[in-house]
């Protein structure tokens, strides 16, 4: 197992998330409560014994690497696994990573020192549950070149992914990157077969490809530039996404905007939510800190700490106001009278008195005043806040109004 | 006349190759380290690039990198005593990687073919 290496991809800017993305890159953005999105793909490896991990990074990596070091320095060394972060270190050119094929083509010299008889590239933005090793042995026993996991999505929103055909055996013939008319299954004209940006190689194969393309004025981008080419060149397949969390419809999110950030965040509060975050057989590693346990206090007629349908992280107080159908992520406070509905509210918020929240995502350390109203007045909001589409409000990470 | 650059921190062979390839009617420059031959190419950029891999200071493997980062259009001939440097990936960024031969027929052969194919790729 020790022949595979991982590389995931995470300087992703992801700038239709923004002002969650001010401070940080979208791997490191906070979910359900306690998590980072990078999580997801890091505890996918953890759990397929795939312990050989670089973390490729560049715009705004400073809270993604404290998070690794916090969370994720668990590795045994000494066993030769790691989770070690490559940012770009101009070592063949003077520019940033260009495009997600240049990110790992400045990265030979690391490639070369390890030589993994295959690669694994992931993506650090999306959130899902996947056996990598189960696509690993799909792609050792088909002998293949290059294995591209595929997901069935909806075709009308086919148009963001990479649509791919494949014949009988698997062999993929056919790939187009964020088509305008996406081709449909054979067997389902709904649906169409995405690519979901996770790519086994062979390691010679990959570098042959990345020599190539760096030679070349392209976007340097794995999806446009070296994907569409090699499947008339070498053995490329498609390996179906298995989905371990067992769920009947597969769980697979690129929290891309605030509407989808929001949605996702809420799915978890619900009886029995998409995502399954209590899996034994499929935890979710993370940093947390050593928090006391949440409380609620107060239990009076008006001033009563109350909490319904939501997920309380450690160290927040409930303190005689009301959460409903929300996400605390640790170190919350809710202050009498107060009330919080389809909210999600990050690290070190404090609600003050008498305010009230709805339909939000709070960043971290924001102390909202007194008698503050947001989301009750979407005009009012847009004012003073970014307010999506659908009417979610976000209140940016440190706001202050004293 | 297409441009070539030579890149070898051994006097001798330099003027070797230099005299050698001036004979095909190349125009040839040389440089006796990378450094220099990155401050050469960025004062005209060549048609071609010979390039040795051991070398004082940068070796020819980080050199090519960094040719191909002002540059990536630009050939380079990889051109070695070594064998074993083939095994590193870097070197697969070069066109062709040759070993060193007292004879420079395989060499002269490779520049004039690595030329031809970029004067069809422009057209």
């Amino acid at each position: 197992m020790e022949k595979v290496l991982a590389m995931v991809l995470a300087g992703g800017k992801g700038e239709r998330l923004y002002p969650l993305t001010t401070d940080r890159t979208k791997p490191a953005v906070p979910f359900g409560g306690i998590y980072r999105i990078i999580d997801f793909t890091l505890s996918n490896c953890l759990n397929s014994r795939i312990r050989r991990i670089y973390l490729l990074t560049q715009y705004k990596s400073f809270s993604l690497q404290r998070h690794i070091r916090q969370g994720w320095s668990i590795f045994d060394r000494e066993l030769g696994e790691f989770v070690d972060l490559l940012p770009a270190q101009q070592r063949l050119h003077d520019l940033w990573y260009e495009g997600t094929a240049d990110a790992v083509y400045q990265n030979l010299y690391t490639l070369q020192q390890e030589k993994p008889e295959d690669t694994l590239i992931l993506s650090g933005d999306h959130i899902y549950k996947m056996n990598y090793q189960k696509m690993l042995f799909f792609h050792r026993e088909k002998e293949a070149d290059l294995t591209i996991a595929t997901l069935n999505v909806p075709i009308d929103e086919a148009s963001r992914f990479g649509v791919m055909e494949k014949d009988e055996a698997g062999r993929v013939t056919g790939f187009e990157e964020k088509p305008e008319h996406p081709k449909a299954l054979p067997e389902d004209p709904t649906f169409s077969l995405a690519s979901m940006g996770v790519y086994i190689f062979k390691t010679d194969q990959l570098v042959r490809w990345l020599t190539r393309d760096a030679k070349r004025n392209t976007e340097h981008d794995f999806g446009k530039n070296i994907i569409p080419e090699t499947i008339k060149d070498i053995r490329v397949f498609a390996f179906s996404f298995q989905d371990e969390n067992k769920k009947k419809k597969p769980y697979w999110r690129d929290i891309g905007t605030i509407d989808a950030y929001w949605e996702a965040n809420m799915d978890l509060v619900n009886v029995d939510p998409q995502l399954n975050l209590y899996d034994e057989s499929w935890p979710i590693h993370t940093y947390q800190g050593q928090y006391p346990p949440a409380k609620t206090v107060f239990f009076q007629a008006e001033r009563t700490g109350l909490v319904l349908d939501s997920i309380i992280c450690g160290a927040c107080i409930i303190s005689g106001g009301k959460v409903q159908h929300s996400i605390l992520s640790p170190r919350v406070r809710v202050n009498s009278y107060s009330e919080v509905i389809d909210s999600v509210l990050l690290e070190g918020v404090n609600v003050g008195r008498d305010a009230r929240i709805r339909r939000a995502i709070v960043d971290k350390d924001v102390d909202i005043p007194s008698g503050m109203e947001i989301g009750y007045n979407l005009e009012e909001d847009r004012k003073r806040f970014t307010v999506t589409e659908s009417g979610i409000v976000v209140v940016p990470k440190g706001m202050k109004w004293r | 006349m297409a441009n070539l650059l030579v890149v070898e921190d051994e006097a001798n062979q330099r003027l070797l190759y230099q005299e050698e390839l001036s004979k095909e009617g190349y125009r040839v420059r040389v440089a006796e380290n990378a450094k220099e031959a990155l401050k050469k190419i960025d004062e005209e950029s060549p048609d071609l690039v010979i390039l040795d891999i051991r070398m004082p200071e940068m070796d020819g493997l980080e050199a090519l990198g960094r040719i191909l980062g002002k540059d990536n259009t630009i050939p380079v001939i990889v051109y070695t005593a070594y064998s074993g440097y083939k095994d590193h990936f870097m070197s697969w960024s070069a066109d062709a990687y040759l070993i060193k031969s007292a004879n420079l027929t395989e060499l002269k052969n490779k520049v004039r073919e690595i030329l031809k194919k970029k004067r069809r790729s422009l057209k």
